[in-house]
């Protein structure tokens, strides 16, 4: 058992020089600059654009070059102009819905941890029996419940999503709760919500997120897998997902799905290399890096 | 002036339809009756196979296998599905004002068990058909069958029905050897549905005298029919063995550049795309038999704004039917009325409504509507010649967003927006209508009343003209006047009612260059039999 007081000064001293070791890994560098460039690109859609990503203007199935850099589509849109307005859906759509899940997963995975007993059993028994799904699978039977929209869609991976944040708050909860300085704010008549909120909450938002962030690369995915299948966003809207499932009726013309792809692939990479860089600035422990370099 | 040219269009097509008849006999005459079936022919079909009992299918993959293992009273020849051909009958008398309709057999026409085929046979068939209940029953419904010897088979029909000959020909009333099914647990009955007990076996060995006999019968990976060998009609196999492939369209673009006797029935026409000019294929695109049609909703309680008939006119006026028709691909064409070109009664592309901005923007302010808003339902998750209804929907919202009318898209997957359809709660809707037989008969449910009238909220008496038409049309069993009087029915359709068509799928087969005989066909799709080599 460690001394209190000892470890976190000493892992304050270790941690100022990873930091910028970690944010100098290739990987890095590259998560941070596809994401920001996403971010950029989902809020300055409309100058970027060339036109408008639902007007029918062109001649249809044109050919990336020349005046369509991505070429068009079968209704004579240009695909440039809706990869870069499909940025404006998922993007924001999946800080939401991952925002949503945090909220959901983490309130009950604190309440779970910290009162402990039935309350517990209640929630990590929910939270199984979601986990005992395929993810897809689920959202696909609640979008279908619901009816398939890209809001329902949201919804149904909140649904789905949330449980691993309950799961990782949970525990952390449960240890840090044990920890002798929140066990001295309590004797020293602090109640169970400050508690909570003021010592443990703030030790446990660096893990939670980490996982928020891998987990947009994965939200990014189910929502452009539900639309894929008809089930998120509606047509005319610029969905990626939408737009790969629309370049598989016309195969032929590759560029109708391929760029969609690619966008898809790029912000999910972005996300998944940030996640993974995050972890090691803010999640020492679990992070293999930590391992290998410093033992 | 419409009716002086159309008769003078008519003639023509006949013509033309006659000599491309002529010259497809004379083809699958030349590669030799005689000669004795060898080799295997490979059909690539995505299957929606349910069963090989006659009586019981009413699928495309089905009614492929059906036309070759069971021959009907009269058959379509070629493309031609227009005029139903002499096959088991010889011919056909209608009496009682369309009411009744005797047939006379051929003699001498044997089961591929040797068992003479009599109107015992036939009549057992229909009979069948009709008391299994199963969905092609409706074919005959009304309709009551006897022998009036043992080579006349008399159909009486309730209405004056003038549709039936072109019923006969259908795969459904293939005729079946009433011995053999009865013995293997067949009815013909009342109450069939529940004690007939025959479709496990003709899963197994088909009970026919058609040109092909059923060797093997899966309903996911293949069927395999094998040549005739006592078969003595004009369809005689020429190939020793055919080969019935579950494959999904993109596959059947690989096999099929690659096979010898290969014929491909899936691909869409821009799938197809790369095998235009290819030098081992031959590609044909013709516009199918589907309608692809928009409507507006006539109801008010649906909708005030899509049952106002000025608004109606403004859609009808403001869509792009040129740009549908190049959406849907090659071999497209455009549906001028509701019946298809192929059909008796089919009005001639010059009288199809054209886009006409001007007129639409009149039309939409004489409505006395501000920047409408109405809702467009389609089936988000179905396509069909490989066109999905998104697409089309799409390109309907951005034609109409031109004068202001705003669409919203509602898709909805399959089950629930058939469902609204039928039930005639959609403001505006995006379907098809593929021929149940073909014939103009088939069209009439898109009069006020009628099935789909219904579905677009147009309720009986609402076009009282139009409905006195489609009763004199739906009675009438001269083949000339029932041509002018549909044909009448839809410029009226096209002027006044809430139906929009907009074009006919194009429909690809893409056949091995060696083959000869390969012919499509809007009603069987295409008949295996007469399908030879080079």
């Amino acid at each position: 058992m460690s001394v209190p007081g000892a470890t976190p000064v000493r892992r304050f001293r270790l941690r100022r020089p990873r930091v910028a070791a970690a944010w100098r890994q290739p990987l890095a560098v590259i998560g941070l600059s596809l994401a920001a460039a996403w971010i950029l690109v989902a809020i300055f859609a409309p100058l970027l654009a060339p036109s408008d990503p639902l007007e029918q203007n062109a001649a249809p199935l044109l050919p990336p070059g020349g005046d369509y850099l991505f070429g068009t589509d079968e209704l004579g849109r240009d695909v440039l102009s809706r990869v870069l307005y499909g940025a404006r859906i998922s993007i924001p759509l999946a800080l939401l819905l991952v925002g949503l899940a945090l909220l959901v997963g983490a309130t009950l995975g604190a309440v779970a941890g910290y009162f402990g007993g039935f309350v517990d059993s209640i929630v990590m028994r929910s939270a199984d029996l979601v986990f005992a799904f395929p993810a897809i699978i689920l959202a696909m039977v609640v979008t279908a419940v619901l009816g398939p929209s890209i809001r329902n869609a949201v919804l149904a991976l909140v649904i789905v999503s949330w449980p691993s944040y309950a799961r990782v708050v949970r525990g952390l909860v449960l240890s840090i709760g044990q920890t002798e300085y929140v066990t001295a704010t309590r004797l020293l008549g602090a109640s169970a919500r400050r508690a909570l909120v003021r010592d443990v909450l703030p030790n446990v938002a660096g893990p939670v997120l980490v996982l928020a962030t891998l987990d947009l690369g994965n939200a990014i995915l189910l929502l452009s897998a539900l639309s894929f299948l008809g089930l998120g966003a509606q047509p005319p809207q610029p969905e990626w997902g939408a737009g790969v499932a629309e370049g598989i009726q016309y195969f032929q013309f590759w560029w109708i799905g391929t760029f969609p792809g690619l966008a898809i692939f790029s912000v999910v990479l972005a996300f998944n290399f940030l996640g993974d860089s995050l972890r090691d600035v803010l999640d020492p422990q679990s992070s293999w890096r930590a391992g290998s370099e410093e033992e | 002036m419409l009716s002086r040219s159309t008769p003078r269009r008519v003639l023509l097509v006949a013509v033309a339809l006659v000599a491309a008849i002529a010259v497809a006999a004379a083809a699958a005459n030349s590669t030799s009756n005689d000669q004795a079936a060898t080799g295997t022919l490979v059909i690539d079909k995505s299957f929606d196979l349910k069963t090989a009992d006659p009586q019981r299918q009413f699928e495309v993959t089905g009614g492929i296998v059906a036309h070759v293992l069971y021959d009907t009273l009269l058959e379509f020849r070629g493309s031609d599905v227009t005029t139903p051909r002499p096959s088991l009958a010889t011919g056909y008398r209608a009496s009682n004002g369309a009411k009744t309709y005797t047939f006379t057999l051929r003699r001498n026409v044997r089961f591929s068990d040797g068992t003479p085929l009599t109107s015992r046979d036939v009549v057992f068939s229909f009979r069948r058909l009709i008391n299994l209940k199963g969905n092609p029953s409706f074919l005959l419904a009304g309709v009551t069958v006897s022998a009036g010897g043992p080579y006349t088979v008399i159909l009486r029909s309730r209405t004056p029905n003038p549709a039936l000959p072109a019923i006969v020909a259908n795969g459904s009333l293939g005729i079946v050897n009433s011995k053999l099914v009865e013995a293997n647990g067949g009815t013909d009955a009342a109450g069939a549905d529940k004690t007939d007990k025959a479709e496990s076996f003709l899963n197994r060995t088909s009970a026919g005298s058609g040109p092909y006999l059923l060797k093997s019968f899966n309903t996911t990976s293949r069927v395999e029919l094998t040549a005739n060998p006592r078969y003595t009609g004009r369809r005689k196999a020429k190939f020793a063995t055919v080969v019935i492939r579950n494959v999904l369209a993109p596959a059947q673009l690989l096999s099929v550049q690659r096979g010898t006797n290969e014929i491909s029935l899936d691909l869409s026409p821009d799938q197809a795309r790369p095998l235009f000019g290819s030098r081992n294929v031959n590609v044909q695109a013709i516009s199918g038999p589907n309608i692809w049609f928009l409507f507006a909703n006539s109801n008010s309680k649906i909708s005030s704004i899509t049952s106002n008939k000025r608004f109606q006119n403004a859609i009808r006026y403001q869509l792009d039917y040129a740009g549908l028709v190049r959406l849907a691909g090659r071999g497209s064409g455009r549906a001028a009325g509701v019946v298809p070109s192929q059909f008796l009664g089919a009005l001639a592309d010059a009288a199809a409504i054209k886009q006409n901005t001007t007129r639409a923007k009149a039309e939409l302010a004489a409505s006395g509507l501000t920047n409408p808003e109405v809702e467009l339902e389609f089936p988000s998750d179905f396509t069909s010649s490989g066109l999905s209804f998104g697409v089309i929907a799409q390109k309907i919202q951005a034609d109409l967003g031109k004068i202001g009318i705003k669409v919203n898209l509602a898709g909805k997957p399959i089950a629930t927006s058939l469902a609204n359809y039928r039930a005639g709660t959609e403001q505006l809707g995006l379907w098809l209508w593929g021929p149940d037989y073909p014939d103009p008969n088939d069209y009439l449910v898109f009069l006020p009343g009628q099935l789909v009238g219904l579905r677009a909220g147009w309720a009986a008496g609402s076009d009282r003209r139009l409905e006195a038409l489609g009763r004199r049309a739906g009675s009438t069993s001269n083949p000339r006047v029932r041509g002018q009087l549909f044909r009448q029915i839809q410029v009226q359709l096209n002027q006044r009612g809430p139906f929009f068509p907009l074009f006919q799928p194009g429909q690809v087969v893409a056949a091995s260059k060696n083959l000869t005989g390969v012919v499509y066909n809007a009603t069987f799709q295409i008949d295996l039999a007469t399908i030879g080599s080079r």
